[in-house]
């Protein structure tokens, strides 16, 4: 192994030569640094989002049950609670009215849930907001509570105290703003708005009988996949998901999402190096001479390789480190204008939410991985090549 | 004592440029003698040189040092050797123009990781020695000719060298510059070491301080 | 198919490994075949020149293998949230047949990279470059077990289905397993406990006597008794629970990261102790390194047993 001291002299001299070409290495630094960024970036977003959502999901209900026909989502029997409920180890059984409707004029999605007062709630949430809030008028007068980011859309689309959602049948139906909420995390609080069961149906144009699908509470959870087993069993046109698979999927999309981009943004990367690197790295005449001269007064091949190494590692971790920083200044305090739409998706409600800050010594080393050996390995070949030019032809 | 055993260099061998540089040729150094190498340039004394500073390899033959075979060594060594033995003064200085006098000095050193204190010493003798501590931290691209030259001659020695070659020294000076370094080598040579001079500059022929004197003629010794 | 950061990056890595490697490879045949270091013709200047390719290449692999093993280690714990069941890298490496083959074979191509990088140092430490051929000759033979780790990485990550579930460290080591691991625990933990300390005993002994060979035995053997003794024994102890028997739990942050200092020290130790075996010329710093490492785990995997009983008063 190396059991030499470390030659400062070498390392200082490495540091001087990449001084003495400022331009050539400013130019390699710069570029790396914003690859670096850019990549740091997109984890960081990803942690954050992924982060964030894990929050949601954990508050989500154990065992969703959906009715599937045509292999697609469709209204489920209100009933299918009584049967469920007859099961060993099933706390709760509620059924749940909600979908998406589509605003034309701000061309978003707003989710709308319906609550029922005096029903045991599946989320902590809404138990809280039932507290709250006086659903009693709520029902009475067809009013509904939003979140925070959705009385902005309507406010900026010119709705102030009231709503017109338009039924399937085409007429309207006005529903009063009776208050703003908040809730524990913020990609919910923009996103939802929420109104009696009864209103929610009639938007939907659902059935009274019916309902979006079934929320199951089990008490133990490791009972989860047993009781799963039985819902499917006893009702085999129903599709169950557990917040397990939720929270599978969403870590998958994530890791597919940012694994994609990686795979194209890595060999980009290597690519790029090997072309600036080949142009750029001397057999310019000047480092020729210079490595000429020095292997004349008795520098090994060795030693030249050495001094090529520490230059690059120097420039490459510099970058690295400097594209990090970066990276977390864009993230955290700027925000992430333009990256963050990679994961979010267009056909979400544009959330303003807030991303966290989330220290991953993961992803710092997967992104030094990703940078600094790849570089360097980009200077093998040209560095070797320069260190074994014929000593004898250079100088005289 | 430097002993070249029937050495022949071809360049381009087997090629339609093939030069023969030297010819089968047979030279012994002592220790501690001043050579100067006659002949017109492309004679074939820089050969003989680079062969010595082991900066070439010969195509047959052997090149024997102290008794130690350096026309072998595989790259890495023949480097030591030259960093440890051999101090080159090159006919174009060869310094690096953008590094300080300090640096380009202590080049040599570098890689052999020296203890600080020692390289400062050396450093400092060397420079005094050859007068160019007043300079010590310009940088060498801003030095005149002259002074080039006194950084490539103290660049030579701070290894303290057996042995120091000079390719051409006085091509590029003047003659008030030449007779200087016709002086140094004087100096130079009280110091025991063996110092071989390649030039056909007529100013050396007459030296009274010199051992001797070899005459190359294509690639051949007279 | 596992399309997570961390895998995409092990592989794009694996690709350069492959690239390289694959001229390292070319060059060294050619270089088996033709160096002849008493010759004066091009070829032979040329092969010299190419042999320092070849060694840079090495060098770089091996300097990135390190701590990308590491991270490849991480990376296992990592994936373990995504699989039913496992919670440790345990259960990823268990989750293919392929796991447990590849994670043998890593750790011996890191001991057979760090041999061939102390050959080569002593190679050149030497006029004749007497090693040279064998190096390279060396090297053809690591490339493929080399290629063969690639292979199976590769194969072991696109294989690992996530709907899958898997056991987790708890079922694989245990006492019930059916697995031949189950069969570490019918030995009586005395017994592998006094092997442990007597095979670190025969190293010591060995070393005073600078007994080549017996020492790189007794390194060769430590490597396999530490391993078993660290589950049977050792592992319980940092767990504090006598039934967690996991080489891998240790590595997370819940235990300070302590596997990583553990397996480490083992690594350079015994490395070094089969470093002195195989190399002509005895290098003294190798017996020390060797010496020194070694009793470092053994120092540091037996105070955790101690602490606990100072702390508890009994024995797990």
């Amino acid at each position: 192994m190396i059991k030499n001291k470390l030659n400062l002299y070498l390392l200082q001299y490495a540091i001087n030569s990449i001084l003495r070409q400022k331009a050539k290495n400013l130019f390699i630094g710069i570029i790396l640094m914003l690859l670096v960024s850019i990549l740091t970036s997109v984890f960081l977003i990803s942690n954050s989002i992924k982060y964030e959502l894990s929050l949601t999901v954990d508050a989500l209900p154990q065992i969703i049950v959906q009715k599937i026909k045509a292999g697609r989502v469709c209204d489920i029997d209100a009933n299918v609670v009584d049967g469920i409920l007859e099961f060993n180890g099933v706390t709760d059984a509620i059924t749940r009215v909600w979908g998406y409707y589509y605003f034309e004029n701000a061309k978003v999605n707003f989710t709308v849930v319906g609550i029922e007062q005096f029903e045991k709630q599946y989320k902590d949430n809404f138990e809280n907001i039932v507290k709250k809030f006086d659903f009693d008028t709520l029902e009475a007068n067809s009013s509904m509570l939003v979140g925070a980011g959705i009385k902005k859309i309507m406010t900026q689309n010119y709705y102030n105290n009231y709503f017109n959602f338009v039924k399937t049948d085409g007429s309207f139906k006005k529903v009063y703003i009776g208050g703003v909420f908040d809730s524990s995390t913020q990609l919910e609080s923009n996103d939802i708005i929420i109104l009696s069961k009864d209103d929610a149906r009639e938007i939907f144009g659902m059935d009274e009988d019916k309902a979006t699908d079934i929320v199951v509470k089990v008490a133990n959870p490791k009972e989860i996949k047993i009781i799963t087993q039985k819902i499917t069993s006893k009702y085999p046109d129903v599709r169950v998901i557990t917040n397990e698979d939720l929270k599978l999927s969403y870590e998958n999309i994530f890791n597919y999402k940012s694994g994609v981009f990686l795979a194209i943004f890595s060999i980009s990367l290597f690519t790029f190096f090997m072309i600036v690197y080949d142009k750029m790295s001397g057999l310019s005449s000047e480092e020729k001479k210079e490595i000429g001269i020095l292997k004349a007064v008795g520098w090994t091949i060795d030693d030249v390789l050495k001094n090529k190494f520490y230059e690059s590692f120097i420039v490459s971790f510099i970058a690295y480190l400097v594209g990090v920083i970066l990276a977390f200044g864009f993230v955290y305090i700027l925000q992430a204008p333009l990256l963050r739409d990679i994961f979010e998706g267009y056909s979400q409600l544009r959330t303003t939410f807030e991303l966290p800050f989330v220290f991953d010594f993961q992803t710092l080393f997967l992104v030094f991985f990703l940078s600094v050996p790849i570089y360097i390995s980009a200077t093998i070949i040209p560095s070797w090549k320069i260190a074994t030019l014929e000593t004898d032809e250079i100088i005289r | 004592m430097i002993v070249l055993k029937n050495v022949t260099k071809v360049f381009e061998q087997n090629q339609n440029n093939q030069v023969i540089a030297l010819d089968n040729i047979n030279l012994q150094f002592n220790e501690g003698e001043l050579i100067i190498l006659k002949g017109v340039s492309g004679s074939g004394k820089s050969t003989i040189l680079s062969l010595i500073a082991a900066l070439s390899k010969p195509t047959s033959g052997e090149v024997i040092v102290d008794s130690k075979r350096i026309s072998k060594l595989p790259d890495n060594f023949a480097s030591i050797y030259r960093r440890d033995n051999i101090g080159f003064i090159f006919q174009k200085y060869n310094l690096i123009p953008t590094l300080s006098v300090k640096d380009n000095i202590a080049l040599p050193q570098i890689p052999s990781n020296p203890d600080e204190q020692e390289l400062q010493k050396s450093l400092s003798n060397v420079m005094k020695r050859f007068k160019i501590s007043h300079k010590k931290d310009t940088i060498v691209k801003n030095l005149s000719g002259g002074e080039q030259q006194r950084v490539a001659i103290a660049r030579a020695h701070i290894n303290n060298p057996k042995i120091i070659i000079a390719d051409e020294p006085t091509a590029n000076l003047d003659e008030k510059l030449s007779l200087h370094f016709i002086d140094m080598l004087k100096e130079l040579k009280n110091s025991n070491k063996t110092i071989i001079v390649a030039t056909h500059d007529p100013l050396f022929f007459n030296l009274d301080f010199v051992d001797r004197f070899v005459e190359i003629h294509n690639g051949k010794i007279n | 198919m596992l399309l997570s950061p961390e895998v995409l990056s092990l592989f794009i890595l694996n690709l350069i490994f492959l690239f390289f490697g694959m001229i390292a490879f070319l060059l060294s045949i050619k270089i088996f075949l033709k160096w002849d270091i008493n010759s004066t013709t091009n070829i032979q200047y040329t092969l010299e020149k190419q042999s320092f390719l070849t060694a840079t290449i090495i060098k770089y692999i091996f300097m990135i293998k390190l701590p990308l093993f590491l991270y490849f280690i991480f990376t296992l714990d990592k994936i373990s949230s995504l699989l039913t069941g496992a919670m440790c890298a345990a259960g990823v490496v268990d989750a293919t047949s392929y796991g447990t083959y590849l994670l043998v074979i890593k750790v011996i191509n890191l001991y057979l990279f760090g041999f061939w990088l102390t050959l080569h140092y002593s190679d050149i430490k030497d006029e004749n470059l007497p090693y040279t051929k064998l190096k390279f000759g060396l090297f053809i033979i690591i490339f493929f077990i080399f290629i063969f780790e690639i292979i199976l990485e590769s194969i072991m990550f696109s294989s690992i289905d996530i709907s899958k579930m898997v056991d987790c460290c708890g079922t694989l080591y245990s006492s019930t397993s059916s697995s031949y691991i189950s069969n570490i625990f019918l030995i009586d933990s005395k017994i592998i406990l006094s092997l442990f300390y007597t095979n670190y005993f025969a190293i010591v002994v060995f070393y005073i006597f600078k007994k080549k060979f017996l020492f790189t035995l007794a390194n060769l053997s430590f490597i396999i008794i530490s391993i078993i003794s660290l589950i049977s024994f050792f592992g319980t102890y940092i767990y504090e629970l006598p039934t967690h028997h996991c080489p891998f739990c240790f590595l997370q942050k819940d235990y300070y990261y302590v596997g990583y200092m553990i397996y480490s020290l083992l690594f350079i130790g015994t490395f070094n102790g089969l470093v002195v075996g195989f190399m002509g010329k005895t290098n003294y710093v190798d017996y020390k390194l060797s010496l020194l490492f070694n009793s470092l785990y053994v120092i540091i995997v037996s105070i955790y047993p101690v602490i606990y009983f100072l702390k508890n008063g009994v024995w797990l």
